[in-house]
């Protein structure tokens, strides 16, 4: 398994521990990732806000290298996944579009050709038949006993129509993987919601009732931990769960991991080695039943 | 065979509501609607809801199918149907439930009201139509399309916590009137959308979309009114400030700068703002997750800026 | 007891348009049984006629004529003429409004061709006409909210009439039953069609004759009732609308050969024939055995026009067909059959809405009626398409003058309340007491086969006797139902029983007024009088409900420009 990784720019900085237990599960896995480093950020649909075609310009750019690398692309988060599969479907359903996007591209020496290259999220690509056997067969440290509720995050389920899972609506790749890796996914109607990342600077208030709605949920479920697909939810759930505890009558603490850390301990690394020592809400609490 | 698992509610009979199962054969061809008029005119004739044209123009049916809004009239029954052969139906969210699966549209047409949804046209008036390029007709079709079900208001994650946003149809709506060529009140509309309650509260979870049976989409209609508020610049607002810095950041490096985007989306001298982002960043600070200070250009950053000039950027 | 200067009964584009014009000098209230957006209008799909000339060049004069020979020349021509007259101005009005339209290449609004018109004068808006125009006089009357009150979900039982005069209605709130006496110096009804009645209609559930109804209650006649529009396309077996746009884009209808069958009954103007031409050839086709499978399906085949063409003009009806039965018209055929679509019959009115009630044209003053639901008569005996949205818009606006202009010089009449507010609660009463063994339900769909079989596309006096004695069992059988919800509070299935009743009155009169025109015009077409009989039947149909039971008496036609001429395409 190779394939072009585009990382986006939050794996590589505010969540840096992702971008690390994604080289770790990798290397765990014998998968190789080859980097995108000219690659661009997706605009995460913000750029788009203020300029369409530059948003889809960008992205488009980021598949051409990747059908250029004749690789498959791989994202780690779900707002890249969501962004570049928008962009390859406004460019693929409208010729005259495409053609104003690749003029665009063109004195850079990328073309778009579309159709060439998968675009997928790296649960997507675990939870292929090979990917879950690869699991199978490489799980050192099975993660018995441990409840995992999987937040997947908006983008990689709508649209409906460019979401790569069965059923966005009720999606279980997620925790297919969970399964295989030994732990005991938690099923909570918050999963497939939303975590409020988007306005986080423009409605404070509202964006912390989301998350915590979702925190609740799980911690009701009897979840250990919160697994997330997209470091931006990671960021809502994780880095402002001291507000959010603060605001929720409730009160709500529990540890959120990056999928790639979840499968990367199963593979038998250590917490410190996948960077979970350096989440806000510490994940010590976890280390029982990981040993 | 198919189980139908109703909530029904009946304030005049008890306050709480309660879930009630029918059973239908036979329902092969038969759309949720149907289903439901089976069900009221041979086993029970107080089960409530509203219905009209029965083929997705007026809008009245919008229903919660197992947790989502659909129009009962637009799915087959039997694509429907889940675990156990059964439907759970339960009136739509975000709105008050007067009886069974019928609610409360009030609040729905209220937040309709705010956008002044309303062609505002130059005073004087032509003695023919207004010319109208088909492009231009495009910028407002979609939205034209809306036939106010309620599905998007229904499912929207950011009106579940907070019943001041206007929410995606009146927004979709409101998107109707600033690009609609004929209207001259651009300007006022886009500054009174990017108010507190308007376009910036959208998370864009896509939910609406998700929900829309038509093709008004809204979360693509609320964008396009965030794109215009940008071009007649109505920038004095953490949301418009927060997408210009990000593109401003994605220019410069190719990627986002993490540091800088926090501070100018709450603007350099709001210092109540910046005062609030502190917890967090210190927080983050002291575990070593902030990101890098020195923020590092991607490698084809050239090609990024000359995309920009191209385009005008 | 409510009050309000004017009160219009129905929120489509007839009551909405008339709102718009009375909010200007008087206090008015709309009411509808449904929110105003829900309301019927807003599954037009295929346009509104005018002449324009904005595709081809064209004049009011051609539009008069295809209307009054589409009506098989029962139009009465001195209202058709000041209507197609005012087309243009009322599209323009529109259009300003905010109404969206498709538009030409160069700015205007775009027109197609339609059934039964020379030139193209269709305006449209994508294939969803009626809902454009529904959402745009809809926008205009949240802007007035301050001068236009809206019952929403309110049901009008019965008109006050005293003498000659009208002044108000008895209604209730569906949301809390609670009955109300309206009083209001005049009255406009704009409450749409019956098509309901029938099996196979396009008709939205609300379509259910209440407004004719409680006109002909309180003894007014309905005119040329027997006059029940086929639209050719409506989807197999559910009755959906698949707009005339569909044809007049090019498509094809074929029989089970795969043959363009409107050559043999419309050789010049094909699938583009008038409504009823084209309905009589389907049924024809499919009574030969020469359906589809040898069922009761005709093809609509639009493959030619090509997926772009397709997605730009037909968007709405390609998705019906792919929601309602799994068809995509862009590689299939699809399966169509003649549905019950438009009345064009109902409340005699002369041609500025003013409601009357004989043949000598004597008002019923402070009552008007405009819309499907008035008959002034500008269809005569079959509605060319896109002349609906237009009759709606003109004499919603007319009907609206009229009222404002009768009203404002007068003050509201006395009304004993408790009288009229206790006939209705004594409706209700009984409703709710019946302890009877019959199922409404049963009773609704024996009325609706009855009514499709019999009184159909091809009628005859058998038949129609058959179909008149089955109305007046089942009427008697509807006295011995029973319901589930004794409640007050939104209590729909107490309103559907009230809707069958009228439902069931205005099935009667269909029958009745079929059985009594002796010949075969428009939309009426007899097998055993398969000619249309000018010397006998040049008139229009007036049915009275009196003492001794239904009566007919006959109008005039108002004939101006054009002597009836034989009826070819």
């Amino acid at each position: 398994m190779k394939f072009a990784l585009f990382t986006g720019c939050v794996a590589k900085g505010a969540t840096r521990e992702l971008m690390l237990s994604t080289m770790k599960s990798a290397e765990g896995l014998g998968i190789e990732f080859v980097e995108m480093k000219s690659a661009a950020c997706c605009g995460a649909g913000v750029v788009s806000e203020k300029n369409p075609l530059l948003a889809d310009a960008l992205n488009a750019r980021t598949i051409a290298i990747a059908e250029e690398q004749d690789l498959d692309l791989v994202t780690i988060c779900s707002t890249c996944q969501g962004i570049l599969k928008k962009t390859e479907c406004h460019v693929d359903s409208d010729p005259d579009y495409k053609g104003k996007v690749n003029n665009v591209l063109k004195e850079g020496g990328h073309q778009y050709a579309g159709g060439k290259v998968k675009i997928q999220h790296f649960a997507n690509v675990l939870g292929t038949e090979e990917g879950l056997n690869l699991l199978r067969d490489k799980v050192k440290r099975p993660l018995t006993g441990l409840k995992t509720a999987a937040f997947y995050g908006c983008y990689v389920l709508r649209p409906s129509e460019l979401s790569l899972y069965e059923d966005p609506d009720n999606p279980t790749g997620m925790e297919e993987i969970f399964k295989i890796l030994g732990a005991t996914p938690v099923y909570y109607e918050s999963r497939v919601k939303c975590c409020g990342f988007p306005i986080i600077m423009m409605n404070k208030s509202a964006s912390h009732d989301m998350a915590g709605n979702a925190l609740i949920d799980a911690i009701d479920s009897g979840a250990d931990c919160v697994v997330t697909g997209c470091p931006l939810c990671h960021l809502s759930l994780d880095a402002y769960q001291p507000e959010i505890d603060k605001m929720n009558k409730k009160g709500c603490s529990i540890p959120i991991l990056h999928l790639p850390q979840l499968v990367a301990l199963a593979l038998g690394y250590s917490p410190q080695e996948l960077g979970m020592d350096k989440h806000i809400i510490s994940t010590t609490r976890l280390d029982k039943i990981l040993t | 065979m198919i189980t139908f698992k109703i909530k029904r509610y009946n304030p005049e009979k008890q306050a709480e509501s309660y879930f009630e199962e029918f059973q239908l054969d036979g329902t092969e061809d038969l759309t949720l609607l149907d289903c439901l008029n089976q069900i009221k005119w041979t086993l029970d004739g107080s089960l409530t809801y509203r219905m009209s044209c029965r083929s997705a123009i007026c809008g009245s049916c919008a229903v919660k199918a197992n947790g989502h809004a659909i129009l009962a009239c637009q799915k087959q029954a039997s694509q429907l149907v889940k675990d156990n052969d059964t439907i759970i139906l339960e009136p739509l969210g975000n709105m008050k439930p007067i009886k069974d699966l019928a609610v409360d549209f009030k609040p729905f047409w209220d937040k309709i009201d705010k956008v002044s949804p309303y062609l505002q046209p130059e005073k004087k008036r032509l003695e023919k139509e207004t010319k109208q390029s088909p492009e231009q007709f495009k910028l407002i079709d979609d939205a034209s399309t809306c036939i106010m079900c309620g599905a998007c208001y229904s499912d929207c994650n950011v009106l579940e916590v907070d019943d001041n946003f206007l929410g995606p149809a009146a927004l979709a709506k409101a998107q109707r009137f600033v690009q609609d060529s004929r209207d001259v009140k651009t300007l006022a509309r886009v500054k009174e959308l990017s108010k507190p309650g308007g376009i910036w509260d959208c998370t864009h979870c896509g939910e609406c979309v998700e929900r829309c049976p038509k093709p008004a989409e809204p979360f693509d209609r609320i964008k396009e009114i965030m794109t215009v508020a940008l071009e007649e610049n109505v920038t004095g607002n953490n949301g418009a400030r927060h997408a210009l810095s990000f593109t401003k950041s994605v220019k410069s490096s190719g990627s986002l700068n993490e540091n800088i985007i926090p501070v100018e989306s709450v603007g350099f001298f709001n210092f109540k703002g910046l005062f609030d982002l502190l917890p967090v960043g210190l927080r983050m600070f002291f575990k070593g997750k902030n990101p890098p200070i020195l923020h590092k250009s991607i490698e084809g950053v050239e090609d990024v800026k000359r995309i920009y000039r191209e385009l005008n950027e | 007891m409510i009050k309000h200067d004017v009160v219009i009964v129905g929120s489509g584009l007839a009551g909405m348009r008339a709102a718009l014009e009375v909010c200007e000098g008087l206090d008015v209230a709309i009411l509808s049984k449904v929110y105003p957006t829900r309301s019927h209008s807003g599954a037009a799909q295929g346009g509104i006629a005018a002449s324009l000339g904005n595709s081809e060049s064209d004049s009011w004069e051609e539009h008069l004529y295809d209307t009054v020979k589409g009506g098989d020349f029962l139009c009465d021509q001195d209202a058709v003429e000041e209507y197609v007259k005012a087309a243009p101005r009322v599209i323009y009005e529109l259009e300003h409004f905010g109404c969206v339209f498709s538009r030409t290449p160069d700015g205007k609004i775009a027109q197609r061709s339609f059934g039964g018109h020379s030139k193209p004068r269709a305006c449209f808006s994508a294939d969803r006409t009626g809902h454009a125009i529904l959402h745009a006089l809809h926008e205009q009357l949240l802007k007035r909210s301050k001068s236009i009150k809206i019952y929403s979900e309110w049901f009008m039982h019965s008109l006050v009439l005293e003498g000659d005069t009208c002044n108000g209605i008895v209604v209730s709130d569906v949301r809390s039953g609670a009955i109300e006496v309206m009083q209001a110096k005049a009255v406009i009804f704009a409450t749409g069609g019956y098509g309901r009645v029938f099996n196979i209609t396009s008709n939205a559930f609300a379509s259910t004759a209440d407004g004719v109804m409680a006109a002909y209650n309180a003894g007014l006649p309905l005119e040329d009732a027997e006059f029940v529009q086929y639209h050719p396309s409506g989807l197999y077996r559910q009755g959906i609308l698949f707009s005339e746009a569909a044809r007049g884009e090019g498509g094809y209808l074929l029989n089970g050969k795969g043959e363009r069958f409107m050559e043999k009954y419309a050789p010049s103007r094909m699938e583009l024939a008038p409504r009823d031409i084209v309905a009589r050839a389907e049924q024809s086709e499919i009574d030969a055995g020469l359906g589809v499978n040898g069922k009761d399906i005709i093809h609509l085949d639009l493959r030619h026009l090509g997926q772009a063409r397709i997605m730009e003009r037909l968007p709405q009806i390609r998705q019906l067909g792919i929601d309602f039965i799994g068809v995509d018209c862009v590689t299939d055929p699809l399966p169509i059959q003649p549905t019950a679509h438009y009345s064009m019959g109902g409340i005699p009115t002369d041609k500025f809405g003013q409601v009357i009630k004989d043949a000598e044209g004597t008002p019923v003053k402070g009552f008007f009626a405009a819309g499907e639901c008035s008959c002034v008569s500008v269809h005569g005996a079959n509605r060319l398409g896109t002349n609906s949205l237009l009759e709606a818009v003109v004499f919603g606006e007319r009907a609206g003058r009229a009222a404002l202009d009768y009203a404002k010089n007068i003050s509201h009449a006395p009304i004993n309340e408790s009288h009229e507010k206790t006939k209705v609660l004594g409706l209700f009463e009984d409703v709710f007491q019946r302890e009877g063994e019959e199922s409404y339900n049963d009773i609704r769909n024996e009325m609706k086969v009855i009514m499709t079989e019999n009184c159909g596309v091809f009628r005859d006096d058998s038949r129609l006797q058959v179909c008149i004695d089955t109305i007046r069992k089942l009427k008697e059988r509807y006295k011995r139902g029973r319901i589930t919800d004794k409640g007050k509070l939104f209590n729909t299935e107490i309103y559907e029983v009230l809707e069958l009743g009228n439902m069931l009155g205005m099935a009667e009169i269909i029958a009745v007024g079929a059985i009594n025109r002796k010949e075969s015009r428009g939309g009426h077409s007899r097998t055993d009088y398969p000619k249309r009989d000018d010397e006998n039947f040049l008139k229009h149909s007036l049915i009275f409900n009196t003492e001794k039971g239904i009566e007919i008496k006959y109008k005039p036609v108002i004939i101006t420009k054009h002597q009836p001429a034989e009826r070819t395409y």
